[in-house]
């Protein structure tokens, strides 16, 4: 028996040594980003939530990138006179830890704003912590409901899909004029969920019709049932507004059976998956995003640069781009108030007007909800993203 | 007839799709029925098979033979180191260790692929040219062709290798009582790796062949598919090699009319609703004998 | 000494003390812990209550469940709706949502629990599953979007009271009649109904309590994080309860706490360690499973081990006892 529980133990402890081992050479190197200067005064520190592992974790690794050119950006001349530092932290994509990580930002390493975390259902329960802490967050990623109304700390840089959404149907339904629609909804999807409500009433708005509505749920790989019952609806196109591997798989099918309709779908569609797994099937499909990287301005010329040159000539995608401009307008508005309180800049982040982001033009309105300007229509053509139209969007 | 069509479609789509549950559900009935244990891994081992069929398929100088031959051939070892590694120090304590043990397998195989082949969906490159061919109103392709047919012949070549072959004889003779087996002069060992190896190999094909006709391969796929090939395996009749393949026909033509009747929404749930009242009303299952327990 | 410690009344005088101490201190470190240590604090005892229920299931009662977070959300949800929609009192939305989750336990129980060892696992998983679909598409869940608007009324000082109460009542029932027979059950179930234990009875009593504590527990969590989907509640948030009662060891209540601790503070703990800790999770079933069968401390019993550590000091009443 004695035996038994030293070799048990044994072996325990040299898997579990290895194994930290391994992710402790895999794990990256904490996020110094002061450099050792003589400043006599004290960092003003940003803490970014968002997910370096798990499902998720490709937008907060994104984010981050952003963040990073941003903070780097923001140190060769200092704000206030002070350097610029970001706490980075991983949730993993999961609530409790979510709460666990806001807490500790704001309590131990207080930062004055977080920046994070790019999904809606994190900002919320994050939003809640922050406001009632009085620390300033900023989303560079949600889209959904519910998110502002939290309270007067709250705020996102986003292209909402109340705005896209509709711009995009106006097009395919007016433009294109194809106004028989097939939608389909992720169900498990809180995002497809959201977005087919907003799609469904800019249809019926535009003079389109739904003439089969179906469901999918994320991870499904099977969708043959589902495609036999569009194609004997004979829809003019297919709306889905889920993410991109499921729009890609759905195609997939779409084309074998001989539908010869197109996609549209929301700013989920944006991934390079969805091309490398449909294929020829996407090709025509259309989605819009709140940043593309054609036909730049000069200020985002600048950032596409510069974020070439950092990331290995990589292309910086909308989560870099508004991760980037989070932290910026949130610089401006701690330089134009003077003060690095959230309690006083936090007013003059509200009133940020037609500020010329790497990712367009944004305007906080009276609700801190952003309008940004414009909608990019991307379409997808030689297994590429391609620019279809920027619709400009006017701020009332 | 628009809506005749249409059924006679999804009778199809369900036919196909009921045949990668059966394929999945032939492995795990033949290892519960010889060992007695839940392999809950075995979903993993599927999706193992999918992901080698996949790495396989993208060296180029393969074609779908040896990319199907390969992928079972790497899962049949992995089938066995699992058995040796994970279960057989346990064969002895209670049934709850065991089941929990696979779970660990199960956990460690798809948190493994995550961090080496990264948490996103794959698509599956082309490895034979998929045709369609119309019948009447209604399309079948060459992908659910090849897979409800190897579905057909695994079975039978399962199920005649199991009654007429020296080997499925020990193992069958395993499957009643080990230890009298044992005592008749049967290597119990040699059996046990070679259930798991047929058993796991299985899965492999199947994991290719799914990979192929969903174009898709993710490193969570094992564990729904597992959960509802086993739930075909139970409606079958758990031990019962043709009663798999019936479960799994079963259990893809509902979720097909399901999906047809508009209740997409509820398409996972009817597998273990199906499983439940199954469990609950003929434990043994459409071709399962009933066992008595023994003290 | 001993007499009167066995005298019921004593013994309840005994909890309410326990229980005022227990407030008393947590309120008292409330004001002292930084939020974030709290809030890990809070979560283990979110753990702890949830994991001594499927203790009492799993551990003391030999029946493998596969669907604790089906409870948990039951509980998360019934509580939310509660304090939500019909302005329910916080700890009365506790209170329902333990209760509705303990009734779920219990038709669930009847049928399923005629099923035994891995039937019972896979029908227990599969209703997880029929649960998270039925939530997903319930109109008063909010779907996939999720409850949105639930107070954060949960606090440090209330989760640890409640798992002190859990803590004692897990610990009395398993030394009473009751628990005896829960543990007879697990040893070996045909003897057990030979002597004369009704076994099913004794199975769903385990399943009810077991889902009472998953639904308090849920309904804890929905009121921390303020906002629950159908997501949080999958079948990996049923591993990890299980790891916790299987790394502690199966039926020892002194391992649930440990575990409890251990599994919830080793993701903050061990930040670099994440990525890898799915991979630790499984390697490490499999490693307690092939050399602790019965877990880590499994077999330790709480009671028992306070009274030898009593008992030490006077070695030759020890002595004479063993």
């Amino acid at each position: 028996m004695f035996i038994k529980k030293s070799k048990a133990l044994v072996v325990l402890s040299l898997i579990m040594s290895a194994l930290i081992l391994v992710s402790g050479c895999g794990a990256s190197k904490p996020a110094e980003t002061a450099p050792s200067g003589g400043e006599s005064k004290e960092p003003i520190k940003i803490g970014f939530l968002g997910a370096k592992t798990g499902d998720v974790a490709i937008y907060g690794l994104n984010t981050l990138k952003g963040l990073n050119m941003a903070i780097e950006e923001l140190n060769k001349e200092g704000v206030l006179g002070r350097k610029v530092q970001l706490v980075e932290e991983d949730n993993a994509g999961q609530k409790d830890q979510a709460i666990n990580i806001t807490n500790k930002l704001i309590s131990q390493d207080k930062v004055v704003a977080i920046v994070g975390d790019p999904t809606t259902g994190i900002t919320r329960v994050a939003g809640q912590i922050a406001n009632s802490k009085n620390t300033v967050i900023m989303s560079a990623g949600s889209t959904g409901t519910n998110v502002v109304e939290i309270g007067p700390y709250v705020f996102r840089d986003t292209l909402l899909d109340t705005i896209a959404a509709p711009a995009t149907m106006k097009y395919v339904i007016q433009d294109k004029g194809w106004k028989n629609v097939a939608l389909i909804t992720s169900k498990n999807n809180d995002y497809s969920v959201s977005l087919s409500k907003i799609f469904s009433d800019a249809i019926k708005s535009n003079g389109g019709n739904i003439v089969i509505e179906e469901f999918i749920q994320d991870k499904d790989t099977d969708f043959s049932g589902q495609i036999t019952k569009i194609k004997s609806a004979n829809p003019d196109v297919i709306v889905f507004s889920g993410y991109y591997t499921e729009g890609a798989l759905i195609m997939k099918k779409a084309r074998e059976v001989g539908i010869k309709a197109v996609m549209v779908g929301g700013d989920g569609l944006q991934g390079d998956d969805l091309m490398k797994i449909g294929g020829a099937a996407v090709e025509g499909s259309i989605s819009y995003a709140g940043f593309s990287p054609e036909q730049p301005t000069p200020n985002t010329e600048k950032f596409i640069n510069a974020f070439k040159a950092k990331y290995n000539n990589e292309l910086p995608d909308l989560f870099a781009a508004q991760g980037y401009d989070a932290l910026m307008i949130i610089a401006k508005a701690i330089k134009d108030s003077g003060s690095a309180d959230p309690v006083k800049f936090k007013d003059t982040l509200a009133k940020t007007k037609n500020y010329d982001g790497v990712s367009g033009s944004i305007t906080f309105q009276e609700s801190r909800e952003p309008i940004k300007s414009p909608v990019y229509l991307l379409e997808v053509k030689d297994g590429k993203f391609a620019l279809l139209k920027k619709v400009p969007v006017e701020v009332k | 007839m628009p809506i005749l069509n249409n059924l006679m479609q999804q009778l199809v789509n369900g036919l196909a799709l009921g045949g990668i549950y059966a394929l999945i559900a032939l492995g795990y009935t033949m290892v519960y029925g010889i060992i007695g244990m839940i392999n809950f891994a075995y979903g993993e081992i599927f999706m193992f098979g999918a992901y080698a069929g996949l790495v396989l398929a993208l060296t180029n100088y393969v074609n779908v033979y040896t990319a199907l031959l390969g992928a079972t051939l790497i899962t049949m070892i992995l089938g066995v180191v699992i058995e040796r590694v994970a279960y057989k120090p346990i064969r002895r304590s209670s049934r709850l260790s065991a089941l929990i043990s696979a779970i660990g397998v199960s956990i460690f195989l798809s948190s493994f692929m995550v961090r080496v082949k990264g948490p996103n969906t794959r698509g599956f490159p082309t490895l034979f040219e998929n045709r369609i061919f119309e019948i009447g109103n209604f399309q079948i392709t060459i992908y659910q062709i090849v897979i409800i047919g190897v579905a057909g012949l695994m079975m039978l070549g399962l199920h005649l290798f199991v009654t007429y072959t020296k080997m499925g004889r020990a193992m069958r003779a395993c499957a009643q009582d080990k230890d009298a087996a044992s005592l008749m002069g049967v290597n119990i060992d040699r059996v046990i790796s070679v259930t798991f190896a047929i058993g796991s190999g299985l899965a492999g094909t199947a994991g290719v062949l799914a990979g192929i006709y969903f174009n898709a391969v993710q490193p969570y796929m094992g564990l729904l598919a597992g959960l509802k090939a086993f739930a075909a395996a139970v409606l079958g009749g758990i031990g019962s090699i043709p009663g798999a393949m019936i479960g799994g026909i079963v259990i893809g033509l509902t979720e097909i009319l399901g999906i047809t009747v508009n209740l997409s929404e509820y398409k996972d749930a009817f597998a273990f609703a199906i499983l439940i009242l199954v469990l609950l009303f003929k434990p043994s299952g459409i071709m399962g004998r009933k066992a008595n327990k023994k003290v | 000494m001993k007499k009167l410690l066995d005298n019921w009344l004593v013994q309840f005088l005994l909890f309410l003390c326990v229980l005022g101490l227990t407030a008393f201190i947590t309120d008292a470190i409330g004001d002292v812990l930084p939020p974030y240590l709290l809030m890990i604090g809070l979560f283990i005892g979110i753990n702890l209550i949830m994991a001594l229920g499927l203790n009492l299931i799993t551990g003391v009662t030999g029946q493998l469940s596969l669907g604790h977070a089906a409870f948990m959300s039951i509980g998360a949800y019934a509580s939310a709706i509660a304090t939500v929609n019909y302005h329910v009192p916080f700890l009365g939305g506790v209170l329902i949502g333990g209760l509705v989750a303990c009734l779920f336990g219990i038709v669930i129980g009847f049928p399923t629990l005629r099923l035994t060892g891995d039937y019972l696992a896979i029908a227990t998983l599969g209703f997880a599953e029929i649960v998270r679909v039925q939530f997903t598409n319930m109109k008063i869940t909010n779907g996939a979007i999720g409850f949105l608007g639930i107070q954060g009324s949960t606090t440090f000082p209330i989760v640890m009271t409640i798992a002190v109460i859990t803590l004692v009542l897990m610990v009395w029932l398993e030394n009473s009649r009751n628990g005896r027979a829960m543990l007879a059950i697990r040893e070996d179930e045909i003897a057990s109904s030979a002597v004369g234990i009704n076994t099913t009875l004794y199975k769903i009593q385990a399943f009810a309590i077991g889902a009472f504590c998953a639904g308090v527990g849920g309904a804890l969590f929905a009121h921390t994080t303020t906002f629950i989907q159908p997501t949080d509640f999958g079948f990996m948030k049923s591993v990890d309860i299980l790891s916790i009662v299987v790394l502690g060891g199966l039926g020892s209540i002194p391992g649930t706490i440990i575990g409890a601790i251990v599994l919830t503070a080793a993701p903050e703990i061990l930040r670099p360690l994440a990525n890898y800790r799915m991979m630790v999770y499984g390697v490490l079933l499999v490693i307690i499973m092939i050399f602790r069968p019965y877990g880590l401390l499994g077999g330790v019993n709480l009671r028992q081990a306070v009274r030898r550590a009593f008992m030490l000091t006077k070695k030759k009443q020890a002595g004479r006892e063993e």
